[in-house]
């Protein structure tokens, strides 16, 4: 038991935020981190997809990676743009696309043995965040206003102390939006790996136990092996998760009502 | 708790990154795929169109080609009924043209045989006149004066030669 303990003691240190040597990064320390080392790498691939595969983009198909492409720029702006803006939504596709695909590569790259994804630190979720946020307020205020946009948060139709109420709530909702958007991916994403290393550390223990307990070391690989599915799913559901509330909450800046 | 206070070095990272990023795939990468996709769109719909425009004009070349060949047969029926037609009064023509024919030469054999049958009955009477006072001779002669005689004869040359006129 207590070789578990030591086990997750170890793991939450090597999931915390620590210089890509593996100390502690003392406050005001300027040091390459090991999730901003892994964002950097998710950035480098991110690109090279890119450059790589919209080369092979043409008209009449005739790769796999210009597709798979094709079908995700096409998803981005069909299915997150302009479902989620209008027509309008046409113009996002290149920050809603970042944010996708950013996210995605950097979700997928976490579950390589060994690798951590860059959205594991709320350093980095919380930036995108709040970066977010400034953006989808500015293209509201750009469209309506600065009054008119808060105008907006102002309910119509309700009498005063109601529609004060709504629009206090409203208000309070627009400023928790880049917490609950960052915790969720970050905590999804952390928690990911905790679970994953938890079972890794169960399995190494009964692997290194003594006789039928070795046997039962398959029990843990086995769930393993389904986690690995489901954070693979979640890797993926995350990102879309994060992208579309971002063309939901430009949408919302957008058409307001 | 210390992991979920954002550290500088990360946020600079992170930020710095998204925003590279964001210039790179808004000027490389979404721009040509967006543009190949609309041209894509733009093409299938000129193609559906042009699909449609063929489509209809095929039909319309369908249905004139219909026309013309109800046309074409009405017009075979109109020329094969008008030689039948031809046909028809050359035949009745033929026909009535042989009839008269026909009945012109049994009007002229009659003719003939009428005129034939004349002859002959002029001939026969002729020679039963003569057949007959040869004998009538004969038998009257032996009993007969020589003055009864010649006006016997007389009469009988009147008699034929009467006959003879007719």
């Amino acid at each position: 038991m207590e070789m578990i303990g030591e086990g997750v003691k170890e793991l939450l240190h090597e999931l915390s935020v620590l210089t890509v040597a593996g100390h502690k990064v003392e406050a005001g320390q300027f040091v390459l981190t090991n999730y901003a080392f892994f964002l950097l790498i998710a950035f480098v691939v991110t690109v090279l997809f890119f450059m790589i595969g919209v080369r092979k983009v043409s008209l009449v198909p005739n790769s796999r990676l210009g597709s798979m492409i094709e079908m995700g720029v096409e998803f981005v702006r069909d299915s997150l743009c302009i479902e989620s803006m209008g027509p309008e939504g046409k113009k996002y596709v290149p920050f809603i696309g970042t944010i996708f695909f950013y996210v995605l590569f950097n979700n997928l790259i976490g579950l390589i043995p060994g690798f951590k994804p860059g959205t594991g630190s709320m350093g980095t979720t919380v930036t995108w965040a709040v970066l977010i946020f400034i953006v989808y307020n500015a293209i509201g205020i750009k469209k309506h206003g600065l009054w008119g946009y808060l105008k907006s948060f102002w309910p119509k139709g309700v009498a005063a102390p109601i529609a004060a109420f709504v629009a206090l709530l409203e208000i309070v909702s627009q400023m928790v939006r880049p917490l609950t958007l960052s915790v969720r991916l970050y905590a999804n994403m952390y928690a990911g790996h905790v679970v994953l290393g938890i079972f890794s550390i169960f399995t190494v223990m009964l692997i290194e136990a003594s006789g039928v307990m070795k046997i039962m070391a398959v029990l843990p690989i086995a769930l393993q092996v389904v986690l690995y599915a489901l954070e693979l799913f979640v890797a993926v559901i995350q990102a879309y998760i994060f992208a579309v509330l971002t063309s939901v909450y430009i949408g919302g800046a957008l058409n307001t009502h | 708790m210390d992991a979920l206070i954002p550290k500088m070095p990360e946020i600079l990272v992170a930020l710095t990154s998204f925003l590279v990023l964001f210039v790179i795939l808004g000027k490389f990468a979404f721009p040509p795929v967006t543009k190949m996709l609309d041209e894509r769109a733009e093409k299938i719909r000129e193609s559906l169109e042009k699909a449609e425009e063929t489509r209809v004009e095929a039909e319309r070349l369908l249905e004139e080609y219909k026309v013309q060949m109800a046309e074409a047969r009405a017009e075979a029926g109109k020329v094969i009924e008008q030689g039948r037609t031809v046909a028809e009064n050359m035949k009745n023509e033929i026909i009535a043209k042989a009839r008269e024919e026909a009945e012109s030469e049994r009007t002229k054999a009659i003719e003939s045989i009428r005129a034939e049958k004349l002859a002959a009955m002029a001939e026969l009477q002729a020679s039963v006149a003569d057949l007959s006072v040869a004998v009538a001779g004969k038998i009257i002669g032996q009993q007969l004066s020589a003055a009864d005689h010649a006006a016997l004869i007389e009469r009988s040359i009147a008699e034929v030669g009467s006959l003879h006129e007719n």
